[in-house]
């Protein structure tokens, strides 16, 4: 490609797998494959599977985004997020049955699609772009639809906007962290730190010293080194979340006096009679079920430091030990529950001693 | 060099002014509910309006501080509907004081269309509660019986005006679904007209906006004749609140509230039955233009009058 960079290009132009500058307008141009299938077809010879095949990449190619520097090739597993909440946020809002069938519907693509991603490609971006989207479908969803509704005074709506400001850094430090630390495996470096295990992630192909688990939601893996970041990142991401839904549900529900400010809903039985409530309702719910799913991570995540186990020692676990918490298990690694946290807490950079492997 | 330097710097000049713009648009008060200024606790009694005592009783004159700083004043929402015990108010639902000779005189006015249950449980509660504050009151039921949208504005304007012929001072213009949570909001007017209903569950005990001015508001006749009442257009859901607060405005009636603590009312829950008028955007901006000739005196006469045992039934054909 290097030969051909004699000229810089403007934001949709782009080189194409063939290696010819291409640009995005002229996406439907022309195909090739696409052209001699049908033809084929309605010949009565059916879709060549070939074709087929190479109009799926042809059609990967093209799929792209204008960016500074030409334009950016976006994959479509990692665009589904972007389709997917939105639509299934508007039809839940139409009324509790579809609320109750689109969240389980949600739910179990979620497991199968978990399945056949990992599988087919294990680095997608998917459920790091569900995550985002999330997050931007939630926010917009109470700043422009729950806010104007003038029942939510500015201050709690800063006190929510500085949790999800917290919740935001934690990530972003987490994923900084992760990118130091976490080593392509395609590196010729070798290292070794005495007490310290090293792991090779398959998912996103990088060395992990004491790596607890790869964590698809945010595309990267968890170790010692970033395992307080993702700590409090589940906790401010829970605090934000239930903390948005019940100023939600208080506004579109009919809210009682728990004790001094504080608010609960106890009659919700209107919200589905206009669009807006509906939606509000709905976001408010799913960031329900996503805290408390959260707060399980959480609680896991706290139970597992204090014992001393990875995630992955702990999957590994027979039912029954699972069900006295590891307890009886003997941990290997466990240094004691102040020595278990205080070197998760601890924030100082280790010093890995590098090995030339040739 | 040096302009490359200049444009970037510039370039990130535009950014922070894109990002603060943006946080100045979502973060905006008006985008939220409001704090209020209100009269403090000690201050109600000073700001109320009294009416010059008549001579002729033997009656000491009610004293209303109890009433005000009696402890345990709130009511929780869970009492609202229970069976309130209340002396049997006068034919037409007047009210007057038996142990001691009243200083405030007020008519409740109530738009009212076709809720009996909820008309059932507002009596009960009200003829208590007013009861309780040794008031001289009488309550008016405005009932809309015709097939045109709710005109809230127009049915209290007839309410207004056979209450100001009775020679009641002030006027207290109630929505029918509002229940007020405290003994210490006294439903009588202040000097300037006064919004009781501030801290409404339904809203989170929050003010939407600062001008909102209805629920429950408290007005003196004479400033209300001042104003020459609301307007009559107003079909429909919304809008005639606005204009009542722009007609005040305009007369330099400012109005005042009590705090969140003593302002708190419950909405009876009711299916919503919102149809809003389109025109009450194009109608409240001519609002000042038009006070003069849209109002009490442009009302028409088409009600009769049925004195029932708690309340007096005005029927608006």
């Amino acid at each position: 490609m290097s030969d051909n960079d004699a000229e810089p290009l403007c934001c949709c132009e782009y080189y194409d797998k063939d290696k010819n500058q291409s640009h995005i307008l002229a996406c439907c141009c022309f195909c090739e494959d696409l052209d001699e299938g049908f033809e084929s077809l309605i010949t009565c010879n059916g879709f060549p599977r070939y074709r087929c095949l190479r109009f799926m990449a042809t059609f990967q190619d093209r799929l792209r985004i204008p960016w500074r520097g030409g334009a950016k090739l976006v994959a479509v597993d990692s665009i589904l997020p972007l389709i997917i909440l939105p639509i299934i946020f508007i039809i839940a809002a139409q009324s509790l049955w579809w609320t109750i069938f689109s969240f389980s519907t949600i739910t179990v693509f979620l497991l199968y699609i978990f399945q056949v991603l990992i599988r087919i490609t294990p680095r997608t971006k998917f459920f790091f772009v569900w995550t985002i989207t999330s997050i931007v479908l939630l926010y917009i969803i109470f700043e422009f639809v729950v806010i104007p509704l003038l029942e939510i005074l500015l201050e709690e709506n800063i006190a929510l906007s500085i949790l999800i400001a917290s919740f935001l850094f934690c990530l972003y430090t987490l994923k900084m962290r992760a990118s130091r630390f976490h080593k392509s495996t395609d590196d010729s470096e070798m290292f070794s730190l005495p007490g310290t295990r090293f792991h090779n992630c398959s998912i996103c192909q990088t060395t992990v010293p004491d790596k607890d688990h790869h964590c698809v939601w945010y595309d990267c893996c968890i170790s010692r080194q970033n395992q307080c970041l993702f700590m409090m990142s589940l906790l401010f991401a829970a605090a934000a979340l239930l903390y948005s839904s019940n100023l939600t549900l208080t506004s579109v529900c009919h809210p009682f006096k728990l004790y001094e400010t504080i608010l609960l809903p106890d009659d919700c039985s209107e919200v589905y009679q206009e669009f807006e409530l509906g939606i509000s309702f709905v976001s408010a719910i799913y960031s329900i079920i996503l805290a408390v799913i959260i707060l399980i991570i959480l609680m896991q995540q706290v139970l597992l430091v204090s014992i001393g186990l990875t995630k992955k020692e702990w999957n590994k676990l027979p039912f029954s030990s699972k069900c006295f918490l590891g307890l009886t298990n003997r941990k290997y690694h466990s240094k004691g529950f102040f020595r278990n946290w205080s070197r998760i807490l601890c924030w100082t950079e280790p010093k890995y001693v590098s090995i030339n492997h040739t | 060099m040096i302009i490359l330097c200049f444009s970037s710097k510039f370039k990130n000049a535009g950014l922070i002014i894109i990002v603060s713009a943006i946080i100045i648009g979502i973060y905006f008060p008006s985008r939220h509910a409001r704090h209020y200024s209100c009269v403090k606790n000690e201050n109600v009694l000073d700001s109320l309006y009294y009416e010059q005592k008549m001579a002729h009783h033997n009656l000491k004159n009610c004293n209303y501080e109890d009433v005000v700083f009696m402890p345990g004043n709130d009511i929780s929402i869970e009492d609202v509907s229970d069976e309130k015990i209340y002396l049997k108010p006068l034919p037409g639902g007047e009210y007057l004081p038996t142990q001691c000779s009243p200083l405030l005189k007020s008519a409740i006015i109530v738009p009212y269309r076709d809720r009996p249950k909820q008309l059932k449980t507002f009596l009960n509660y009200m003829h208590h509660f007013l009861q309780k504050q040794k008031l001289h009151y009488r309550i008016f039921i405005v009932d809309q019986k015709n097939e045109n949208l709710f005109n809230r504005a127009k049915l209290l304007n007839i309410g207004a005006k056979l209450a100001m012929k009775y020679g009641f001072p002030c006027l207290v213009l109630h929505d029918i679904d509002l229940i007020p949570l405290n003994y210490a909001n006294i439903y009588a007017c202040s000097n300037t007209p006064r919004h009781m209903s501030s801290s409404l569950d339904t809203f989170r005990y929050n003010l939407p906006y600062l001008t909102i001015f209805g629920g429950a508001v408290a007005i003196l006749s004479e400033q209300f004749k001042t104003i020459n009442g609301m307007s009559n257009l107003f079909e429909g859901w919304g809008g005639e609140d606005d204009d009542l607060y722009k007609r005040l405005i305009e007369h330099g009636l400012i109005p005042c509230r009590f705090c969140p603590s003593i302002s708190k009312y419950t909405m009876l829950l009711h299916k919503k039955n919102r149809k809003t008028s389109e025109s009450r955007f194009n109608l409240l901006k001519k609002s000042t233009q038009r006070s003069k000739f849209d109002g009490l005196n442009t009302l028409n006469d088409n009600f009769t009058i049925e004195v029932e045992s708690l309340f007096t039934h005005i029927i608006v054909s």
